[in-house]
């Protein structure tokens, strides 16, 4: 195994926005609606539904890894799909990851807003497609605090993206999957090339979107 | 005033692990050019009246009649701010609604001219004072040109100024716009300040609804009596031509004959006056001073009388609420027509039947 080189450091990093931006992407249009719906409504089972969400902000990633692992392994129950060590096996893995976090954070900031304020919106005549909008209008904050959560939890995790995704050159190999190769084998360089970009986008990411929360709070 | 918003028969119980609430009426119509003040104790049951006029809350039973055009709209007792900037959250409806956008200024600008915001219209809604978002909650749900605005306690929060301001604008817009309002507050002096007819809600039943001076000066029992002011309320035994004994000394002529029996005399405290050096109204006879309390604009005075309580108003700091003290004797009268009777009803415990 060679040293990393700059083309294979740009498919790596290319690779890891793809699929961590499928999953975050993914994981936002299902954690907000249900957060959403979850925040906003009161039903019996209400509570045991919230807290397995929170119960899923603190599972293991290698847990759900291991879970998604075996759905997908070729004796499992979704094996004939031949998805085992594949992106989208990844991606599943990373959303499982994200949603808990999602959930958790759409539903605090639904909680927060005013008891009455889903009313008022329709003692103003405001039609349903419009009170959705203005919903995530509302919760904007929420939101932003749900990216950067779900983006920090997909974007560094390894365990289950290693147990899903085996670390294949040109396949499924992402930054952090990488690093741990080429710290095992010893190219020190390499593994720091490659955390050195992870840090960078994480803190250009999270930068960015805490820029754009500090800008709405002022 | 024709009417434009009718309860009828309207029947709504709201059940929760500790209690089980039933809010009955069984005709209530608001009607157009005119403010109607619901008046009710904390759990009386005035909101959940508003919100089902408002179409937020299904009734168990009954039926809520629109009649005539144009939308009913509420503002809520804790005025909510959307996000976004003043012009946004009173425009944001009548884009909803895909009014063209020429119409959309117009009437933004005119309801933020009405309410005194214009200036704040670029600001974020959630940096408004109290009584700023006040005002925005009422420009916005102006802008909407309803048949039917409810606002639920709309002078919490405010001080007397805004109160009374909010008070004023409040009528202009009425006027101009010929808007049926629907208050509803548990504050006496708020209602009157707003209302030309006040319904009386209490434990969930809809005790009395009336002209406002009506329901003030007869009120339909000892419950609504209290609710309304009409704090002077003294037991007695009635004979045909209306006379009303309180003990072997005291009485006071009603000039309501009727059937003799037992009863209530009503007065309200500003309809009862003390020295009756310039000889207005019916003596009564004399009290002992044995409270004075001020608050800078009012005097109220408690009066011992024929082993009553009875309470008296006076302008602070002029004429007698200057110079009377605590154990004085001071001359009592008061005028017929202001003499309220209520008789005991049927069922008694304390159940009361007007004078008929």
């Amino acid at each position: 195994m060679a040293e990393l080189d700059g083309p294979a450091l740009l498919s790596i990093t290319l690779r890891t926005l793809a699929i961590c931006g499928s999953s975050l992407v993914m994981a936002l249009g299902l954690g907000v609606p249900i957060g959403i719906w979850l925040g906003s409504r009161q039903f019996p089972g209400r509570r045991t539904l919230l807290g397995l969400v929170n119960s899923g902000m603190g599972a293991p990633p290698v847990v759900v890894g291991l879970l998604v692992a075996q759905l997908f392994y070729r004796s499992g129950p979704l094996g004939h799909l031949e998805l085992w060590y594949s992106t989208q096996a990844m991606v599943t893995a990373q959303i499982l990851i994200a949603l808990p976090l999602v959930i958790a954070l759409v539903v605090a900031a639904v909680a927060s807003l005013d008891e009455d304020w889903a009313l008022q919106v329709r003692a103003l005549g405001i039609p349903p497609i419009w009170r959705q909008w203005l919903l995530l209008r509302e919760i904007r904050l929420g939101l932003l605090a749900a990216v950067i959560a779900a983006l920090g939890g997909i974007l560094s995790e390894v365990g289950a993206v290693m147990q899903t995704g085996g670390n294949l050159e040109g396949e499924t190999r992402v930054l952090t999957t990488a690093i741990l190769m080429y710290t095992r084998m010893g190219l020190f360089e390499s593994a720091y090339a490659l955390a050195a970009v992870l840090l960078g986008l994480m803190l250009v990411l999270a930068g960015l979107l805490t820029w754009v929360q500090y800008g709405e709070r002022k | 005033m024709s009417a434009v918003l009718v309860a009828r028969d309207l029947r709504m119980i709201r059940r929760s692990v500790a209690s089980c609430f039933e809010l009955k009426i069984s005709h209530l119509e608001m009607r157009s050019s005119e403010v109607l003040a619901v008046l009710g104790s904390n759990g009386a049951g005035k909101s959940t009246l508003l919100r089902a006029f408002a179409g937020l809350e299904e009734p168990t039973a009954g039926e809520i009649v629109r009649q005539g055009q144009g939308p009913v709209t509420m503002v809520f007792q804790r005025p909510i701010a959307l996000a976004g900037s003043v012009l946004h959250n009173v425009s944001i409806a009548l884009r909803a609604q895909g009014l063209p956008s020429p119409e959309i200024r117009r009437r933004s600008n005119e309801a933020l001219e009405h309410f005194g915001i214009s200036k704040l219209a670029a600001r974020p809604a959630t940096a408004l004072s109290g009584g700023e978002l006040r005002r925005l909650a009422l420009a916005r749900a102006f802008a909407l040109e309803p048949a039917v605005l409810l606002l639920d306690e709309p002078f919490d929060d405010l001080d007397a100024g805004g109160q009374e301001t909010l008070s004023r604008d409040l009528r202009q817009a009425v006027a101009q716009t010929g808007v049926a309002v629907g208050v509803v507050t548990h504050d006496l002096r708020r209602a009157v300040l707003v209302s030309d007819r006040i319904a009386v809600l209490i434990d969930g039943q809809l005790r009395q609804v009336g002209e406002r001076n009506a329901v003030l000066n007869h009120p339909a029992d000892l419950k609504v009596a209290r609710l309304v002011g009409m704090s002077n309320l003294i037991p007695a035994e009635f004979d045909a031509q209306g006379l009303g004994t309180i003990d072997a000394l005291h009485s006071i002529p009603t000039g309501q004959p009727g059937t003799p029996g037992p009863g209530w005399i009503g007065i309200r405290p500003e309809h009862l006056k003390v020295d009756v050096g310039r000889g207005e109204g019916t003596a009564i006879g004399e009290g002992e001073l044995v409270e004075f309390s001020s608050d800078g604009l009012l005097a109220t005075l408690t009066i011992a009388w024929a082993g009553q309580t009875l309470r008296t108003h006076l302008v602070a700091g002029r004429g007698l609420a200057r110079d009377l003290r605590t154990g004085d004797r001071v001359s009592l009268a008061l005028r017929l027509e202001d003499v309220h009777v209520l008789r005991d009803s049927p069922q008694g415990e304390g159940e009361l039947l007007p004078m008929a």
